[in-house]
């Protein structure tokens, strides 16, 4: 309890590295939220040189294609400009006496204009231009069309790309935040030459690093608190288990905090710490299943994924908040998981320390 | 001694610190090799979807649909089983999504109602919407082969347009001669990345250094004007950036990542080297306002990330709202993500010149900012 207290009080004096720690929950949320805004909608230009009623219908079923374009009504002029800027990836235009063309029973040419710079986006404009023109002519009932596709989900509701990767992001503060302040706090042992003063402690060194990673893990605790609100208040994100979410969150935050000290035990260093889990954390959160299932990208990364505990959060944190599983492991044994790997980071941090507290 | 030469020794003194900061050196590199490994995994999730198709029909239309989803390998990651293991792999989520052409295909086909049926695993609607776009395609294409993936930018591109149920052909332009894939195209930007982080954490790095060895009241009492000094520490951390960028930019080259066209090296060396610059005088501004080597790791990293993503690197700032897009003019980086695709990925510099002098306009500001702090906290 003391050595908590001692701990809350020196990150209390590090105001900053308080200040920039709960600053970087926040970064991971906007980072993914700019993330998942490139995910989909395109922003593209129509330039409906028509004006009937079956371009007005076009342009309706271009806007409902599967969140494929942010359409833009502009001129040709403009359109063609804002595609040279880049501010648009593409241009579709709807030519004059289409509606009396097409009514007519005739086929018309639609020019599609891509800035085709990333083969990526060109692809999406590629299959979301015949998407949108299949639901058109189905929707006309044109003759002709003899083959429809019959869509069964299933999940009874669609999750937007943004609401699940902001939770996926959550297990990564979690591991940014308490990692760094559970990695600072025994860097700062080692670097203030104090941890020589264990030795002398009445206690085991085991219960002083306990009480450390307790005041750490409380002050993660508060970080996370703040970015959970701005997921579920901000993003109007409602858990569907808002108990098993907050004892997720809770479990990720003391989980990390022990990961955390086991790498600073071993880097005996604060300099690099950030640097570190900022650079681990963003491969780690893409190789987790923070963008889709992993088990989708192949067993390699699905067996790669296994070695990172931020897959097992993810898998814990959508189900509690979403009701997804994500992992074909039961959620139970990603608890199991996570679990084992406070235990192992927490025995490799405590026998580090106690060797180095004999050694100094 | 002149002014030049003071800076150049008190550089040459920055750099050899900086290398004997080993922390320092990783520190600065871990972050853009950890974005790059996020690009190479992201390049595996975003283009292919594994999904599995199982054939009943075994009627002549039905293997022509099955032809049609067998051929489109941009969209699917395909193993075409039967429904009992189909079912198996959606459930231990080795496959996506299930497409069933039913036993009943041909017979469906010839009364004008067959049907395509879609099981998917709508967890998130990124993937989920990249496979009804890609199913949708396919549908449409049996009926019009000139909308599917076969035939794209062919035919109506040309002026001949090809009768179909839909009634509409789709006559695609592409705007550039050059195609990216998307590895190499979030890739070029993690370069950028580099050299800010190395810049900004140096430069900081060696600020904070001098305040907690007091060596800053030494440099505020040494008879060199203040410019010299900032110039002297600008050029430390630019020489340092040097040391990191010119083997990862040789290491781009000879994978072809960086494969700038003819003619543009050299506005390619002007943009890194302005970059640089730039990096170095946040590093050096931070430096003298972040006084403790323990935090200075963390706000450099932070503020690299938010020079990176706010810029443009990793996303696409056209897609953002619009209050982003206005945001990102007063950042600085994106106008060197925006000129380092344009010189890399574009035969021609068409803005590159603005981009430039955009990045020449905040490095004057951030020196002169650096030359103001570096006054008010000598002695």
């Amino acid at each position: 309890m003391a050595s908590a207290r001692l701990e809350l009080t020196q990150l209390g004096r590090s105001r900053l590295l308080l200040a920039f720690t709960a600053l970087e929950a926040l970064t991971f949320l906007l980072l993914v939220s700019l993330f998942g805004l490139t995910g989909s909608r395109a922003p593209t230009a129509v330039v409906d040189e028509d004006h009937g009623p079956l371009a007005a219908s076009l342009v309706g079923f271009l806007r409902q294609a599967h969140h494929s374009f942010a359409l833009r009504s502009l001129s040709a002029e403009r359109a063609r400009s804002d595609l040279t800027a880049g501010r648009i990836v593409a241009v579709i235009t709807i030519p004059p006496g289409f509606s009396a063309a097409v009514a007519a029973g005739g086929t018309v040419a639609l020019p599609v204009d891509v800035d085709n710079v990333d083969v990526d986006l060109t692809d999406d404009i590629e299959r979301a231009v015949p998407s949108a023109l299949a639901a058109f002519g189905r929707a006309h009932g044109f003759a002709g069309i003899r083959v429809v596709a019959a869509e069964r989900d299933l999940i009874p509701h669609d999750t937007g790309f943004i609401p699940y990767l902001v939770v996926s992001a959550l297990a990564l503060d979690a591991l940014v935040v308490a990692g760094v302040l559970g990695a600072v706090a025994m860097t700062r042992e080692f670097e203030a030459g104090t941890l020589s003063q264990w030795r002398l402690a009445p206690v085991a060194s085991g219960w002083l690093l306990a009480g450390k990673l307790a005041g750490a893990a409380a002050v993660s605790s508060a970080a996370i608190g703040v970015a959970a609100i701005v997921v579920f208040a901000g993003y109007g994100i409602a858990p569907l288990h808002a108990v098993t979410t907050f004892a997720a969150l809770l479990l990720c935050v003391a989980i990390f905090t022990c990961v955390g000290s086991c790498v600073g035990a071993l880097l005996r260093r604060s300099l690099p710490v950030a640097a570190l889990f900022f650079g681990l954390a963003l491969p780690l959160y893409i190789d987790s299943g923070a963008l889709e299932p992993e088990r989708f990208d192949g067993n390699v990364i699905w067996a790669i994924a296994h070695a990172s505990p931020v897959y097992y959060a993810v898998g814990v944190l959508e189900q509690a908040v979403h009701g997804l599983r994500v992992t074909p492991e039961p959620v139970s044994a990603d608890v199991a998981v996570l679990v084992a790997w406070a235990a192992l980071a927490a025995g490799i941090a405590s026998s580090v320390v106690a060797r180095r507290a004999v050694r100094s | 001694m002149s002014p030049a030469r003071q800076a150049w020794a008190l550089a040459r003194l920055d750099l050899t610190v900086w290398r004997r900061t080993p922390w320092a050196i990783a520190a600065a590199v871990i972050p853009p090799l950890g974005m790059a490994v996020l690009v190479t995994v992201l390049t595996w999730s975003v283009t292919r979807q594994p999904v599995a198709l199982v054939v009943e029909g075994r009627g002549p239309q039905a293997r022509v649909m099955a032809r049609i989803i067998e051929a489109d390998r941009e969209a699917y990651k395909l193993t075409v089983t039967d429904l009992g293991r189909a079912r198996q792999l959606l459930g231990r989520q080795q496959v996506a999504a299930v497409i069933v052409v039913p036993s009943t295909f041909d017979q469906d086909v010839a009364h004008g109602s067959a049907s395509l049926d879609l099981t998917l695993n709508n967890v998130d609607i990124d993937f989920g919407d990249d496979i009804r776009r890609a199913v949708d395609r396919s549908v449409a294409e049996f009926d019009a082969p000139q909308l599917g993936a076969s035939l794209e930018r062919t035919g109506a591109a040309q002026g001949l347009v090809v009768p179909n149920a839909y009634r509409v052909d789709v006559a695609e332009h592409d705007l550039r001669h050059t195609t990216v894939t998307y590895a190499r195209y979030q890739a070029v930007p993690v370069l950028i990345l580099l050299l800010v982080n190395v810049g900004v954490l140096g430069g900081a790095l060696l600020g904070a250094r001098d305040h907690e060895r007091r060596t800053a009241a030494f440099l505020g009492t040494a008879p060199m004007p203040r410019w010299s000094v900032m110039a002297g520490r600008l050029a430390g951390t630019a020489l340092a950036i040097g040391v990191v960028a010119v083997p990862a930019v040789f290491a781009l080259r000879l994978t072809h990542v960086v494969e700038p066209p003819r003619g543009h090296w050299v506005p390619f060396g002007a943009l890194l080297a302005v970059t640089a610059l730039l990096s170095a005088g946040i590093g050096v501004l931070l430096g003298s306002v972040v006084r403790q080597s323990a935090t200075v790791a963390l706000v450099a990293v932070t503020v690299s990330s938010y020079l990176f993503f706010l810029g443009g690197g990793f996303t696409t700032i056209a897609f953002l709202p619009a209050w982003l897009r206005t945001a990102s003019l007063a950042v600085p980086t994106s106008y060197a993500i925006d000129a380092i695709r344009q010189i890399l990925f574009y035969p021609d510099l068409t803005g590159v010149g603005r981009d430039l002098l955009a990045l020449c306009a905040f490095t004057a500001a951030t020196t002169a900012g650096g030359v103001y702090a570096l006054r008010r906290v000598e002695p």
